[in-house]
């Protein structure tokens, strides 16, 4: 569990990293209350957006190992690639966690109407592991960690609008509201709108497996093992 | 006059530059289409569609972000890599400087001209008064730039300064209550009205519309002014850091 | 991008195509989200046989998910191309056309899935053949790669041989000589000169006289002898630098200007037969391809090498390439420790350089 160690020490180490994973979630608690949408505070809606954020900023730390190097002498060393990535995505799982609890709990102390906080809690866990399976596979595609970052960053705009976070899907045109539904970002909406109306918890579950496929699919496209 | 042969150099970095490109034309061209069609139909109080409004908040949101390739410039040319070839040239650093800002701003404006060209042309938006718009634009970009090298001055991690004018862009966007309503109080009343340049620009677009000539100058000026006492910090700032 | 000549990169182009045109046409017809999870599961699918070589019966299992979304969804219908695709491809073609059974009681249209359906088995099989046909010509050309390594090191070893076999020959030749002289010339000289010794102490001049006679008689048959076995050992066929004179003194066709300086006896046996064979080569080359009306050749021998030059004054542009009677000098010259280098820019030269062993022929 060396590398796991370390992979949590390291996300931590860098300072817009800390900002990223301590100082946004808390703010994202203390936003206010949308007036007739969306239905959870805006911080909880746009909580999803900041799990993107967060899970492309822990993936490049792994496309950082990749251009400086690193992943080639860990090829050498007796640490297979599968243990190299598991310890890795533990890690950062294990941050995103954190996170989420931080974020659902914090608001329920803090008095926030969050209606159901243990299905939302586990909402945004599932939705944190698609995000890092998605960062994961992105990577996999870029050499640099800047430029993979910024062309990350205007497809996260995108991939959110169109997902109907941060617009009600229900004013989408028809085939808008079709194509949405190819996005993480939708299940995800649903999802927090599910946390508010929500009667079925079958409805809730498909949601979250949906949510899970995603990450498989990422996850078994993003851990090629490409040395440079 | 030898920094003129250096501006076609510096124009063509800064067009090859393709995550620029990508960034400040390619994803305001991809958001205003969608926002185009999600919007279609739908109008404000004042009855204007509400998918022109957008095009215009998108245009001038873009422009707070242009400063990043100036910015990138001059560190790299006067600060590290470049910097000893840059000095050994028999010009003046100073005005190298300055033709780097313009081409960033001309670059810039050009930019959103583009976007205007494209909204109109493609997704018929209206644009009031072109000229007004493209003056609101050039000191957007130029207020970008001037804010964006403060940064690189004052700052002593390059880092640090990238990430400040991304919060620089990101801050007034959220600032002018685009993704969420701001709690009201004096500061964030200031911040949401005229101490926030994407709200004056805005303000200045849609006083020109309405034809309030006196309003329109007002909340131009007020920018006018920010730029001029920002670039008296610049400078002062620009010679400490390279004297 | 040695990628894109990969046959397999268009085969999971092909996967992944596949999987557009189910969002697509999920888009188009329905776009309820039950159905988008048959194309989610199948998606898991081909990024598994994208990243892995699954086995055959694994299409059973994308068989199996489409088989469960039939009551739900016409696009379950379309992703049979799948299974289709993937058995054509590991050569079950005829398995495949069980899918084609599904055509008699689809919800979608029948027409459009046949030929959808036929397009996937004719694009397998293609991937197929090509994909066997690469595998084919790989192992033939490795064989062939490993037919030439091994030609060429018997090559050298020959060449070794070779060698070896010269150097025994010459000792075997020593030894022979070394025991004629033996035989034949060391007993009577030995006698003759042990009798001179003893007419020193003799008293009676008439046993004198006969001793003398004697040591005459011994004299001239070993001289007789010397003269038998030098005469026997003589080779009559020509050797080392006299064999290079007489070609060159055989080779009417242009005038050769013949030069040659050092020691050429040091030099053993094994490595005339390569020179003869740069000088027959570049002469044979001259009167084939050149246009010179002049040829020098040098032979230069010192006590660590033996260089042999061959310049002509020809001016035909000659072709870049080594010929490969050229090229087997030049491997025969590197088995030696040599080389055999040309240059083309002032006429046609030829250098051939062969280091000579510590003490020469006398090894």
């Amino acid at each position: 569990m060396t590398i796991f160690k370390f992979a949590l020490k390291r996300s931590f180490s860098n300072t817009t990293n800390l900002i990223f994973l301590t100082l946004f979630p808390i703010a994202c608690i203390f936003l206010p209350n949308g007036e007739d949408w969306p239905f959870l505070p805006y911080g909880y809606q746009y909580f999803g957006i900041l799990i993107l954020f967060v899970g492309i900023r822990l993936a490049t730390i792994i496309l950082e190992d990749r251009e400086k190097g690193v992943v080639k002498r860990l090829a050498v060393a007796p640490i297979s690639h599968f243990q190299y990535l598991s310890q890795n995505l533990l890690a950062y799982s294990v941050i995103l966690i954190l996170q989420c609890i931080l974020v659902v709990f914090g608001g329920v102390l803090y008095g926030q109407e969050l209606y159901q906080p243990g299905w939302l809690l586990f909402l945004f866990v599932s939705f944190s592991f698609a995000s890092l399976a998605i960062a994961l596979a992105w990577i996999s595609i870029y050499r640099k960690k800047d430029v993979s970052f910024l062309v990350y960053m205007s497809l996260i705009f995108i991939v959110i609008i169109l997902g109907g976070l941060m617009i009600p899907i229900e004013i989408f045109p028809d085939l808008l509201k079709r194509i949405a539904i190819i996005f993480p970002t939708f299940w995800l909406a649903e999802g927090l709108n599910w946390i508010v109306f929500g009667e079925n918890i079958l409805d809730f579950l498909l949601i979250n497996g949906v949510l899970w496929l995603y990450t498989i699919i990422f996850i078994i496209i993003g851990s090629t093992r490409k040395i440079y | 006059m030898r920094v003129l042969s250096t501006i076609k150099f510096t124009v063509l970095r800064m067009v090859r530059n393709y995550i620029v490109l990508l960034l400040l034309l390619v994803v305001p061209i991809l958001l205003i289409t969608f926002f185009s069609y999600i919007l279609s139909g739908v109008t404000t109080e004042t009855g204007v569609p509400l998918r022109d409004e957008n095009a215009m908040q998108m245009v001038l949101v873009f422009q707070l972000f242009g400063g990043s390739i100036v910015m990138y410039m001059i560190y790299n040319d006067l600060f590290t890599e470049n910097k000893m070839r840059i000095y050994s040239l028999p010009f003046n650093q100073t005005m190298y400087a300055f033709s780097i800002m313009l081409c960033g701003a001309v670059y810039s404006i050009l930019l959103g001209v583009i976007l205007m060209v494209y909204a109109q042309l493609v997704l018929g938006v209206v644009w009031g008064n072109w000229v007004w718009t493209i003056y609101i634009i050039s000191l957007m970009a130029i207020l970008s730039i001037i804010v964006c090298l403060i940064f690189t001055f004052s700052v002593k991690k390059y880092k640090i300064a990238e990430r400040l004018s991304e919060v620089y862009g990101v801050g007034f966007v959220l600032l002018a209550g685009f993704f969420f309503p701001m709690p009201e109080n004096a500061f964030f009343d200031f911040f949401g009205t005229y101490g926030n340049p994407l709200t004056l620009s805005i303000g200045a677009v849609h006083e020109m519309d309405q034809s309030n000539l006196g309003e329109a100058w007002f909340q131009a000026n007020i920018l006018l002014g920010a730029i001029i006492i920002l670039f008296m910090v610049m400078l002062i700032l620009g010679r400490r850091r390279m004297g | 991008m040695k990628m894109i000549k990969e046959p397999m990169f268009f085969v999971n182009v092909w996967r992944f195509l596949m999987i557009g045109v189910l969002i697509h046409l999920w888009i188009m017809e329905e776009a309820t989200t039950n159905s988008f999870i048959l194309i989610l599961l199948l998606m898991i699918m081909t990024s598994l046989r994208w990243r892995f070589a699954l086995p055959v019966w694994s299409v059973l299992v994308d068989a199996f998910i489409c088989f469960l979304f039939f009551p739900y969804t016409a696009i379950s219908y379309y992703g049979l191309a799948v299974p289709i695709f993937e058995l054509t491809i590991k050569g079950r073609a005829v398995f495949s056309l069980l899918f084609f059974i599904s055509l008699f009681f689809t919800s979608a249209s029948p027409n459009l899935l046949f030929w959808f359906f036929l397009q996937a088995l004719f694009f397998g099989l293609f991937s197929y053949l090509t994909l066997k046909n690469q595998k084919v010509n790989k192992l033939e050309a490795d064989e062939q790669r490993k037919a030439r390594y091994e030609l060429e090191r018997i090559k050298i070893d020959l060449l070794e041989a070779n060698q070896s076999v010269s150097q025994q020959a010459g000792l075997m030749e020593r030894y022979r000589i070394s025991r004629e002289l033996h035989d034949h010339l060391g007993h009577d000289l030995t006698g003759a000169s042990l009798a001179l010794q003893a007419y020193e102490y003799i008293q009676d001049p008439h046993e004198a006289d006969k001793l003398l006679e004697e040591v005459k008689n011994r004299l001239e048959r070993s001289t007789k002898s010397l003269r038998e076995t030098v005469h026997n050992m003589t080779p009559t066929t020509l050797m080392g630098v006299e064999n290079l004179e007489y070609i060159i003194n055989n080779y009417y066709q242009i005038d050769i200007d013949w030069k040659k300086s050092g020691d050429t006896l040091q030099v053993p046996a094994y490595m005339w037969s390569l020179l003869e064979a740069c000088l027959k080569e570049a002469l044979t080359n001259v009167v084939r391809h050149s246009n010179a009306t002049k040829i020098e050749v040098d032979l230069h021998v010192t006590g660590t090498i033996a260089r042999l030059s061959i310049q002509d004054n020809g001016t035909v542009p000659n072709q870049n390439q080594t010929g490969s009677g050229l090229r087997s000098l030049q491997m025969r010259a590197r088995s030696l420790g040599g080389s055999v280098s040309i240059n083309r820019d002032n006429g046609f030269l030829l250098v051939c350089v062969i280091p000579m062993e510590k003490g020469g022929a006398d090894k």
